[in-house]
């Protein structure tokens, strides 16, 4: 098995550093299968459902957000996201993604005194592609008022939440966190109730224009 | 028209002039003079139907004779026409009759646009069999409703075929009105509808429109087609037919905004909801702390703190000094000390360690 390997259950695996092993007594359907020295690959059952993949989502941010306050050491008086900056590589941790499935992935990026996540909601058609993409559009451009959200999000992802120190000081850790789950569960159930209400919508308008003719 | 109506009710006669816009590039302009109180001369300005490659400027004539007979006696066509308007009417109240029979004629010209539309496609439909026949079908004639949206329609021995060919500028429009066009499709093959217009949509144009031009044919929404039988044109059905046909594209375009608009609301709703869930985690509004009420009696008993009981007792010495003090007693300083010394109370705060034995 290489780097993107497939398990009987045909679920793409990636691969990620041995910081992560202890999830696995979290996680019981999680399988090790070491690829190399320096690798470790988890695989997700194809027959888990969401609350499955939430959930290693969620240890994998308990762990991950243990942030302080660090300043610059490049420039004096300055205190960046190292997340974003990626000057120092000793300051930053390996990147983790954990997929469902090829459309539907999470991206969680450590540092010292910050966190990126960034998600990829699934899409199964043309209507549900442009309804994410105006929705998530729709909340990126009011990022001021969830404070944790990203403008942009980071290339090939739809949304990017940016997590400092900071906002781990003024809020509750674990509670930032069941905030990033039910927010990913509300987008997915969101897009879901749009393209029903469109249908639904679409299918009134039909029957009251078809009616004209009889 | 409410304009119209209002004109009608109003005592006094007033000078008036209006312009109206309306869905589909169409204009209305009302005006009346207060020294001709009983006169409106209302003015319209649409695109005309014509066929192919042609454009006309005016009604036919076969239009304006169907002008003129919504109420000949109301109504009369102006000549020469307001600039900027193909047609001026010239309407007189006090021709009109009052109560139900006034609703209907006001009603009659409020549908001027509907008159005009149908006449115009109705003698084009009539005028079919002149056109030459080519494989055993009509060739399709081409309508030019609006600059850039042409249709076709297609005459065939049991039935007439109207294929709209659809264009959006906007890749999301075309999604949503692909979506809307399945529910049409579906709601016209299901029971509900059985007697409406069969309906098809096909990303491809159809066979019959085949030689066609390609710049009338390259589209990004497909094609739309309504196959009318003989039970759809009859009667009064035909006006109905000809105003929802002419109107198809005016329909879905305003479908899709009003679909955005709705998308638009959900969002900003769901919106407000998402943030509310945020401002929870705020560390400050974290009300799981229990406070704990005791009862009366057991807050009593807590007010025996040792300084009240150390004031009580100074109080006491005080009063019994000012008692000693008037009348001095011998041998009575010995009996103070044995008999009228206070005793020492025991804090309640406190606890006494009890012997081992």
């Amino acid at each position: 098995m290489g780097r993107r390997a497939m398990n009987e259950c045909g679920v793409y695996v990636w691969s990620f550093r041995m910081c992560v092993w202890k999830f696995k007594e979290f996680i019981p359907v999680l399988q090790v299968d070491p690829l190399s020295s320096t690798d470790l690959a988890f695989t997700l059952s194809m027959g888990s459902s969401v609350r499955l993949y939430l959930t290693c989502i969620r240890n994998t941010l308990e762990a991950a957000m243990c942030l302080q306050n660090f300043p610059c050491q490049e420039v004096e008086r300055h205190n960046k996201p190292e997340v974003e900056m990626k000057t120092s590589p000793e300051l930053l941790l390996n990147p983790v993604v954990i997929c469902r499935n090829e459309a539907e992935k999470c991206l969680i990026e450590t540092s010292i005194n910050s966190l990126r996540i960034s998600l990829k909601v699934k899409q199964a058609d043309e209507l549900e592609n442009i309804l994410t993409k105006k929705f998530l559009r729709f909340l990126s451009m009011r990022a001021e008022a969830f404070q944790v959200l990203r403008r942009k999000p980071v290339q090939g992802y739809d949304i990017s939440f940016l997590i400092t120190n900071y906002h781990c000081e003024e809020m509750q850790k674990h509670k930032l966190i069941d905030f990033i789950v039910q927010f990913m569960e509300d987008i997915d159930k969101e897009i879901s109730e749009l393209k029903l209400s469109m249908n639904t919508r679409g299918r009134l308008v039909a029957t009251e224009f078809l009616k004209q003719f009889i | 028209m409410g304009d119209v109506d209002e004109q009608m009710c109003a005592d006094k006669p007033l000078a008036v002039e209006h312009h109206l816009y309306e869905f589909g590039s169409l204009q209305y302009h009302i005006q009346s003079y207060v020294s001709q109180a009983n006169q409106v001369y209302l003015s319209i300005s649409t695109h005309i139907l014509s066929i192919g490659s042609s454009t006309l400027h005016e009604f036919p004539h076969y239009t304006l004779e169907d002008v003129k007979r919504i109420c000949h006696e109301v109504v009369q066509i102006v000549e020469p026409t307001k600039p900027g308007y193909q047609l001026t009417l010239k309407l007189d109240f006090t021709k009109i009759p009052h109560k139900k029979d006034a609703v209907k004629i006001i009603t009659k010209i409020s549908s001027l646009q509907s008159i005009i539309l149908s006449t115009q496609l109705r003698e084009l439909l009539k005028n079919v069999h002149d056109q030459e026949i080519s494989q055993g079908t009509y060739k399709p004639i081409k309508l030019v409703y609006h600059p850039n949206e042409p249709f076709y329609v297609i005459k065939k021995p049991a039935k007439l075929t109207a294929v709209f060919p659809i264009r959006f500028k906007e890749h999301s429009d075309m999604v949503i009105a692909k979506a809307f066009f399945q529910e049409l499709v579906d709601v016209g093959n299901s029971g509900v509808c059985a007697r409406a217009p069969p309906c098809c949509w096909s990303p491809i144009p159809p066979p019959e429109l085949r030689g066609e031009p390609m710049r009338d044919l390259s589209t990004n929404g497909g094609f739309v087609s309504f196959e009318l039988s003989a039970r759809h044109v009859e009667g009064k059905k035909l006006d109905k037919t000809v105003w929802n046909l002419l109107n198809f594209y005016a329909l879905v375009k305003y479908h899709v905004k009003s679909t955005k608009g709705f998308v638009q609301r959900r969002m900003r709703s769901r919106l407000e909801s998402l943030v509310e869930a945020l401002h929870h985690t705020n560390m400050e509004e974290d009300h799981n702390v229990k406070k704990v009420t005791g009862r009366r009696g057991v807050k009593k008993l807590i007010k025996f703190t040792r300084n009240a009981i150390l004031k009580k007792r100074w109080n006491l010495t005080k009063k019994i000094k000012r008692i000693r003090s008037r009348i001095r007693i011998i041998g009575f300083r010995k009996f103070q000390r044995r008999w009228l010394k206070l005793p020492s109370f025991s804090s309640v705060m406190s606890y006494q360690k009890l012997d081992k034995s």
